[in-house]
């Protein structure tokens, strides 16, 4: 087993775009997951399907139960999606490199076209954030008018999970391009980020000390999770209280 | 073999031909099939592939948030908070985010239809996830449909036409105003579920004793330092839910202060107690001693003469009846006592007792005593909103039963129903249903097929709210005086009319005192009518010389607000000197339990027919597309019920079959039952799903008019069978399931 | 019973059967490979040679593709803009003096109808392609749509699979390891 001092952090392990998530503000008012499956054309699966543990929610407000009554609490609502490893779990598994490194974007991307579902990758994901597409999710007509046209509509056999957005930094980047400047801290954010009406989520560089979110990254009561397993996250949950 | 080749051989050769092509191609010939129509005329400032940007207003719930919706090539795919509009500031809830899913949900009424009460509107057989068209086909035109409203304007007697509107006071709500005022019709009626269960008439008779003057209060939440919240939850429905959430963020970020203390105090812990520091589960109905117990031993706390309005309570007492330990009321009294802005707001079921008032009366008295009226986290009265003189209140549950009661007796001819669906929002026990029969005329401007809509005689069915024009007024939430405007941010869908144009045309048709009350071409001009007026006024966030600037302007932004703070100071002076009685509430029935019914923070009262909001996980249990029960799991031992079993639960008004979630934190004594399902219309994801757990609460109300929804008593018995319940949390490790002790 | 067709299969008369539906689906399957390598049937036999030869800038059609993602398909509107100026438009409007080119144009303007094109230059949906990028990055249209001066209907010159787009990519990248990188990376064009 690798203890984390063991592992060396190369210049491209140390991450592009990351967040800060507050649980202590955090209301689990499941905002930013209606955001996601708005912004990224996720299907809904239907009653039966998600008793199954099949609904394709790629960010979801976990809470747990501490003690019991009358001395119960909730612990902090605690909002999971894809940590975007620099070092992945998911990555080196996947037998069609379906799940890749970006290099350009320092994110762990799903490759639609590559993935032929061996759902090796979700087996393999310590944060159990991917979701599968068992089936071809019917949407009736006229619920299609609602697609996303940046972001590709998945079938059956395809695994899926948060891109941080990735449309939306591909457009910033390009906006930027197109005025001939850098893009800038604040001005676009996660479709999670920009619903959460508590502002629990921030979103942007970790790789630039000005910005917002390292700043607030380098707090000292940031915790990462499963951090001991070497996977570099990019997301930074305060714990609050 | 047959001999012959038939063409469907062919045909069938032929697919086959083309499922090798496409094997071997590796892109079906579907693609060659794909058709592009170019625009006759493309529309100013748009280009292809680029998306535009309309501001509008979301009308999920009444609080009236702004949204900024993009569209692509016609079509609407993001809704998201406009952050101009001092509300939200930019910000949603999962409610605002799935308003697309209204927009284009496969069950809405597609035109004017006359309509044989009871008839389906849409065919239940399909399934729900097929992409079949099944919606009742409209059957009458437009000009037909206004004939009708025209005629049943001018043939029936003023005082038996009545207008049942939705809970927002918005444009048409003004617009069927000033028809009834200047034709003698029944003042228009608003009521919504979410305004029974927030009590809303309760906070407002409260205030009204207390400070002499009406008008719902504003708990400045992010100011404080310790909240005490009384059932309010604010973090889910509760008033203006966004703007309440963004108070709390800041109460606990203390980004210029300490991180703000928050206490709740309810039976049940909701996700908005989830959030609090402590949670305090008093027993049902003796809110508002605890409320007094606490302000006495403040007092004392203080060193203060007790005020005359906690003399009367007595904290052992308080504490022995409540089931809080006497020590936690001090601690939680001198914490109160001692923080440096102390804040205590009364909502939800603390308010739905019988003794709701004194409730109400008793925790807005500890702010009195905490002397924060009219402070950075304190108590204030809400800005009203531009062109408002006064609170509307929307109608308590008291004035829905004498409304019901105008309709047996069969005062009501013809019956007007927009943006409110009372057949399922109305407690069964309030028999709208059976009213309904006393009603010659209904006519539903329902843009989906609700129950309501189901009854009626004829359903001219509205925009949905993103295809309409309009303003909405912010009741509370902003420090500003906000009027949210709202403009179409698509061409309408289907072949609906806007209500507001349908009544015009109808009421120009009608002639006499009809045209002369509504002198407008078409909605647009009205709406500039009631907007021309704020052109005047000073200290607006923006500012135009004419009125077709300023209309413009208030597209543009999304409408028009003040920039300053338009809230108003309580006068607490005899808040102090008054008597308010510690009695515990009644309660109807005589079974065990003491019933809870919260509204569902995913889906409120109308959310149901949206697919995605039924999949959002309910944020305590996380249960999915269904409506649970929640019982302690000591309670739940002792009966012997496992998670998912099918329990009975009667309560004096109704009997309702629920399946189990053994919820850890409600007291033993109390079940919970949510309400946002229940539907047996209102389109293919909503219908027969869940239950409603209004069919359980009887006819009793409060001193204010308000229903006591958490008034009742009930029973509940095992039935044997089990239903599963889909939820994202694992059932591994819960309870002992998965590790070897299942039930 | 499968025992009897198998029977009969393996008889003369059998064989040739199989074979006949070996065949049948083999021409199919090359019916409906040259399907797709012939150009679609378009509503109007547009003669981009002959706006190009008049000078006309491709941008002028399809700013889009300056813009942002698509370069889309011009308004009808922008079409008549110049048409009903032209003589031979408004000769087209009598029947007698009707040119067939203009035809479908002058009726869907008259019958305020859409014309309904079919796409030729597409990639899947699994690609998110980007204009403006590549007009930005000093790409010229016929770089991938081929010599418009010289076609009547657009045609595909070659198919837009990744191999094409990753060869020019590399191609423009170059030396500069960090645009070979951005230019490489799937989640550029896959997400």
């Amino acid at each position: 087993m690798i203890r984390p001092e063991e592992i060396k952090l190369s210049a491209d392990q140390s991450g592009k775009w990351g967040m800060v998530i507050d649980q202590d503000i955090c209301t689990g008012c499941q905002a930013c997951v209606a955001a996601c499956a708005m912004e990224n054309n996720i299907s809904f699966v239907g009653e039966a399907d998600s008793g199954y543990g099949r609904s394709m929610h790629w960010i979801r407000i976990e809470r747990f139960w501490e003690g019991e009554y009358p001395e119960i609490k909730m612990t902090p609502n605690q909002p999971m999606l894809c940590q975007q490893c620099g070092s992945a779990t998911c990555e080196p598994v996947c037998p069609a490199f379906a799940t890749v490194h970006s290099q350009a974007e320092q994110l762990n991307v799903q490759v639609y076209n590559r993935c032929v579902g061996t759902r090796y990758c979700a087996n393999n994901c310590p944060y159990q954030v991917r979701s599968f597409n068992w089936r071809d999710y019917k949407r009736p007509e006229p619920l299609p008018n609602q697609f996303n046209p940046d972001v590709t509509v998945r079938r059956r056999g395809i695994m899926e999970k948060c891109t941080f957005c990735i449309q939306r930094i591909h457009k910033a980047q390009d906006k930027a391009k197109s005025e001939a400047r850098e893009v800038l801290d604040g001005e676009f954010t996660t479709a999670c980020a920009q619903a959460c009406p508590a502002d629990a989520i921030v979103f942007g560089r970790v790789d630039d000390p000005e910005s917002l979110v390292s700043q607030l990254a380098h707090r000292n009561h940031g915790v990462k999770h499963l951090e001991e397993l070497g996977t570099l996250p990019n997301v930074t949950y305060f714990k609050g209280g | 073999m047959s001999k012959q080749f038939s063409r469907r051989d062919f045909l069938k050769l032929a697919g086959v031909g083309a499922a090798t092509t496409a094997i071997l191609t590796g892109c079906g010939p579907a693609s060659r099939l794909v058709r592009r129509e170019p625009y006759l005329q493309m529309p100013e400032y748009t280009y292809n592939g680029l998306s535009t940007y309309y501001a509008t207003t979301c009308r999920e719930c009444a609080a009236g948030c702004g949204l900024v919706v993009r569209t692509s090539q016609g079509r609407a795919i993001k809704a998201e908070g406009n952050a101009n509009n001092p509300l939200n500031l930019g910000k949603t809830c999962a409610r605002g985010q799935a308003t697309l899913q209204g927009l284009y949900n496969p069950n809405r009424v597609r035109g004017a239809i006359k309509h044989k009460r009871g008839d389906r509107l849409y065919d239940t057989a399909a399934d729900p996830f097929n992409d079949e068209f099944p919606d009742a086909a409209s059957n009458m035109d437009w000009d037909a449909a206004t004939q009708v409203v025209a005629e049943s304007l001018k043939n029936n007697k003023p005082e038996e036409i009545a207008f049942l509107m939705g809970m927002a006071p918005d444009h048409l709500f003004d617009l069927a105003t000033d028809l009834a005022n200047a034709t003698g019709i029944t003042a228009p009626v608003r009521f919504g579920a979410l305004s029974m269960f927030e009590s809303r008439a309760t906070l407002n008779k409260a205030a009204q004793n207390l400070f002499g003057q009406s008008g719902l209060p504003f708990f400045d939440v992010g100011g404080a330092q310790v909240v005490f919240s009384f059932g309010a939850n604010f973090l889910e429905t509760w008033l203006s839910p966004v703007s309440y959430t963004r108070g709390f963020s800041a109460l606990r970020e203390g980004k210029t202060k300490l991180r703000g203390t928050f206490v709740q105090f309810e039976a049940r812990m909701s996700s908005t107690a989830g959030k609090a520091d402590e949670w305090v589960a008093l027993r049902p109905g003796t809110e508002a001693m605890v409320a007094l117990a606490i302000g006495r031993l403040a007092a004392e706390s203080l060193g203060i003469t007790t005020p005359k309005v906690f003399a009367d309570v007595d904290p052992m007492d308080a504490a022995s009846k409540s089931g809080i330990k006497l020590e936690t009321l001090e601690h939680l009294a001198q914490m109160f006592a001692n923080s440096n802005g102390a804040l205590a707001i009364p909502g939800g079921a603390a308010l739905g007792q019988s003794n709701g008032l004194a409730v109400a009366e008793a925790v807005l008295a500890l702010n009195a005593l905490a002397g924060n009226f009219g402070k950075p986290g304190g108590v204030f009265f809400s800005a009203l909103a531009p062109n408002q003189t006064a609170y509307q209140q929307p109608a308590s549950a008291q004035e829905m039963a004498d409304f019901v009661q105008k309709m047996i007796d069969g005062k009501i001819k013809v019956l007007f129903v927009h943006g409110v669906n009372p057949v399922f929002e109305l407690p069964a026990a309030l028999n709208f249903m059976g009213a309904t029969k006393s009603v010659s005329q209904i006519i539903s401007f329902a843009t989906f097929p609700d129950e309501t809509a189901v009854e009626a005689d004829y359903i001219f069915p509205d925009h949905h709210g993103l295809e309409s024009w309009g303003y909405q007024r912010v009741a509370t939430g902003s420090k500003e005086s906000v009027l949210s405007g709202a403009q179409p941010v698509v061409t309408p869908f289907y072949d609906t009319r806007a209500t507001a144009d349908v009544l015009i045309a109808a009421a120009q048709l009608a002639g006499g005192k009809f045209a002369s009350a509504l002198p407008f071409k078409d909605e647009v001009e009205f709406l500039q009518s009631k907007i021309a007026p704020l052109m005047s006024e000073s200290n607006g966030f923006f500012e135009a010389a004419d009125i077709n600037t300023f209309a413009a302007f208030f597209q543009q932004y999304g409408g028009w607000w003040k920039t300053i703070d338009g809230r108003n100071v309580p006068n607490g002076a005899n808040a102090l000197n008054r008597s308010i009685s510690a009695a515990e509430s009644k309660f109807a029935g005589d079974g065990k339990f003491f019933l809870v019914p919260f509204v569902s923070p995913t889906l409120a009262e109308a959310g149901a027919n949206k697919p995605w909001l039924q999949e959002l996980p309910d944020p305590t249990t996380t249960v999915m597309w269904n409506t649970w029960v929640e019982i302690n799991p000591a309670t739940a031992d002792e009966m012997g019920l496992a998670d998912n079993d099918v329990v009975q639960i009667t309560s004096d008004a109704g009997v309702l079959e629920l399946p189990v979630y053994r919820y850890p934190a409600i007291r033993p004594d109390t079940i919970a039952i949510p309400f946002g399902q229940g539907h047996t219309a209102y389109g293919r994801y909503a219908e027969k799903r869940g239950a409603n757990p209004t069919d359980l609460i009887g006819q009793n109300y409060n001193e204010a008019g308000d229903l006591a929804f958490a008034g009742m008593k009930v029973k509940v018995e095992k039935t044997g069978r089990k239903q599963a319940l889909s939820r994202l949390e694992s059932l591994m490790g819960v309870y002992g399931v998965g590790l070897g002790e299942e039930h | 019973m499968i025992k009897r067709i198998f029977d009969w299969l393996k008889q003369p008369l059998g064989l040739i059967a199989v074979g006949i539906a070996f065949l049948a689906l083999f021409s199919f399957a090359a019916y409906g490979i040259s399907l797709t390598q012939t150009s679609p049937a378009q509503p109007i036999q547009f003669p981009h040679k002959t706006h190009v030869g008049l000078g006309i800038q491709c941008l002028y059609c399809h700013p889009g593709a300056a813009k942002g993602p698509s370069a889309g398909i011009p308004a009808q509107a922008k079409c008549w803009a110049c048409h009903n100026q032209i003589q031979k438009t408004l000769d087209s409007q009598q029947p007698d003096t009707q040119f067939p080119l203009l035809k479908p144009l002058v009726a869907s303007v008259k019958s305020q109808s859409r014309l309904q094109w079919v796409p030729v230059a597409q990639v899947p949906d699994f690609v998110q392609f980007n204009h403006r990028a590549h007009i930005a990055a000093g790409q010229n249209c016929e770089n991938c749509h081929g010599d418009m001066s010289k076609q009547t209907v657009a045609e595909n010159p070659q198919v837009f699979n990744m191999g094409f787009c990753l060869n020019c990519h590399k191609k423009v990248a170059g030396e500069n390891h960090d645009l070979l990188v951005k230019l490489t990376d799937c989640a550029t064009c896959h997400y």
